[in-house]
């Protein structure tokens, strides 16, 4: 009872700085001494929660791994609830829950069946590596999602035309749905670059088998589910 | 608001990205920034409405500050998110300061281009060369922006696709808060001027009519908004004069 809930930094430790400066936009010495004298002193930026959120860890843990694919969900329901702001009411709910839907079906069908053809190409995957790249795409997809929401919100309530409102917030789902796609494609090809080029050649087919089942598979849901869309009625 | 800030916004928008990207300095870029937003954003709005004059100066300059500051607040976060999603996790404060930086950048040229622009409208710029000129005007303070904007991103993959993305978000939401704040120019023989027009529709939806209107296509509604009696008296040109009086 008494137990502390541990933070979210506690499930997303805090990854080493990412960033590298660029010789083409480092001031120059005098310009440095010039222009920001009161910059020397600062300590060095930290990396951000998203950073954490996103990072790649070393060491395999389903707790950490569930709770990054719950926040990517909670931040893709921000994108339904945006898109309620239309219709109110219910609206709000439907919206809210199904836009997280499609991502939780497409984790849920899609990864076992993407593992179980990899494992027939003997690429060198195993279930904690796809749980993990499924779960940050989850997260990357979630977190755009979010971000995108007062943007679609904007668009969806000051739209006449009930098409245009439509319109908007498919774009929304496209973009964020393309990126967490195409990451989630990458890292796994990352994850099999060393495998002979035969197996990478399956691979690259059970990939492309994936993502049009992706695809195919939230636009159903979105589209049947989603008022917005025409869907729930 | 830091006169050395202001500087390097014009004179080293380099070391304000570098800076914003590495999350030093932001709070003093943020302020003086937004300062510099709302002040040149403000000035440029009120050039813009002396093209009719009277109260409309007042609500050009204060609805282009607003239109601007509203984009950004809408913008932001999708940026902050399309940046993590393509490679580039950073904290949101920078993300702002950023977005800031670039905004305030290109209002100092929004208001340094507003003296020129007043004096074009004075010497009897008819209302599309205004609107025209207008436009130009945006355009190269625009360019100003994207400067500090990619740099910011700094280097490494997805660079142009995040940058690509950043303005298509800019674009979207900034047209369509302008298309809910209008009208800015407006026609000197204009009568009347409300602070905001009837809602018709949106920024899509108007670029599509105007796409048809261009086209020789008139769709029934869009004739019909401009009135029964004035449709009936209206060549297509007078028609799509009206369509684009915004």
């Amino acid at each position: 009872m008494d137990a502390h809930a541990p933070s979210i930094e506690g499930y997303f430790p805090v990854p080493p700085a990412p960033f590298v400066p660029d010789a083409t936009s480092a001031p120059t010495e005098s310009e440095a001494k010039e222009s920001t004298p009161s910059l020397l002193g600062q300590p060095p930026a930290v990396p951000s929660l998203t950073a954490s959120l996103l990072a790649e860890e070393e060491v395999f843990s389903p707790r950490r791994e569930a709770s990054r694919f719950g926040v990517g969900l909670g931040l893709a329901a921000l994108y339904g609830v945006s898109l309620g702001t239309r219709q109110g009411g219910k609206a709000f709910f439907t919206h809210a829950a199904f836009v997280p839907a499609a991502l939780a079906a497409v984790v849920a069908l899609g990864v076992p069946a993407l593992y179980i053809s990899l494992a027939l190409f003997d690429a060198p995957i195993e279930p904690p590596r796809a749980i993990a790249v499924a779960a940050r795409a989850t997260a990357r997809t979630g977190l755009v999602l979010a971000g995108l929401a007062p943007a679609a919100a904007l668009f969806v309530v000051s739209s006449d035309a009930p098409s245009s409102a439509a319109g908007a917030a498919i774009v929304g789902l496209v973009i964020a749905g393309a990126i967490g796609l195409t990451r989630m494609i990458g890292d796994l090809h990352k994850a099999i670059s060393d495998a002979p080029a035969s197996t990478r050649a399956k691979a690259d087919f059970a990939f492309f088998g994936f993502a049009i089942f992706a695809v195919a598979l939230s636009a159903r849901i979105w589209w049947a589910a989603l008022p917005l869309l025409g869907g729930a009625r | 608001m830091s006169a050395g800030v202001l500087r390097r916004l014009l004179r080293s928008p380099a070391d304000i990205a570098a800076c914003c990207r590495e999350d030093r300095d932001t709070r003093a870029i943020a302020v003086t920034s937004l300062i510099a937003v709302v002040l040149g954003a403000a000035a440029f709005g009120g050039v813009i409405g002396s093209f009719r004059g009277g109260a409309q100066i007042a609500y050009a300059a204060v609805k282009i500050p607003l239109a601007l500051v509203a984009t950004l607040a809408v913008c932001a976060p999708a940026f902050h998110a399309l940046a993590a999603g393509l490679g580039r996790a950073w904290p949101m404060r920078s993300i702002i300061a950023l977005v800031l930086a670039a905004a305030g950048r290109s209002s100092l040229v929004l208001l340094a281009l507003s003296p020129a622009l007043w004096l074009l409208f004075d010497l009897g710029l008819d209302y599309h060369a205004a609107a025209l000129a207008a436009a130009l005007a945006y355009g190269i303070a625009g360019l100003a922006a994207i400067g500090i904007l990619i740099r910011g991103l700094g280097a490494g993959s997805g660079r142009a696709l995040t940058a690509v993305a950043f303005i298509g978000v800019f674009f979207a939401v900034g047209g369509q808060s302008s298309w809910i704040l209008r009208p800015y120019l407006v026609r000197p023989k204009t009568t009347q001027v409300p602070f905001l027009r009837a809602r018709e529709g949106g920024f899509a939806d108007a670029l599509r009519k105007s796409g048809r209107s261009s086209a020789g296509i008139y769709d029934r509604a869009s004739v019909r908004s401009i009135g029964e009696s004035d449709r009936m008296n209206s060549t297509p040109d007078q028609v799509r004069a009206f369509e684009g009086s915004e």
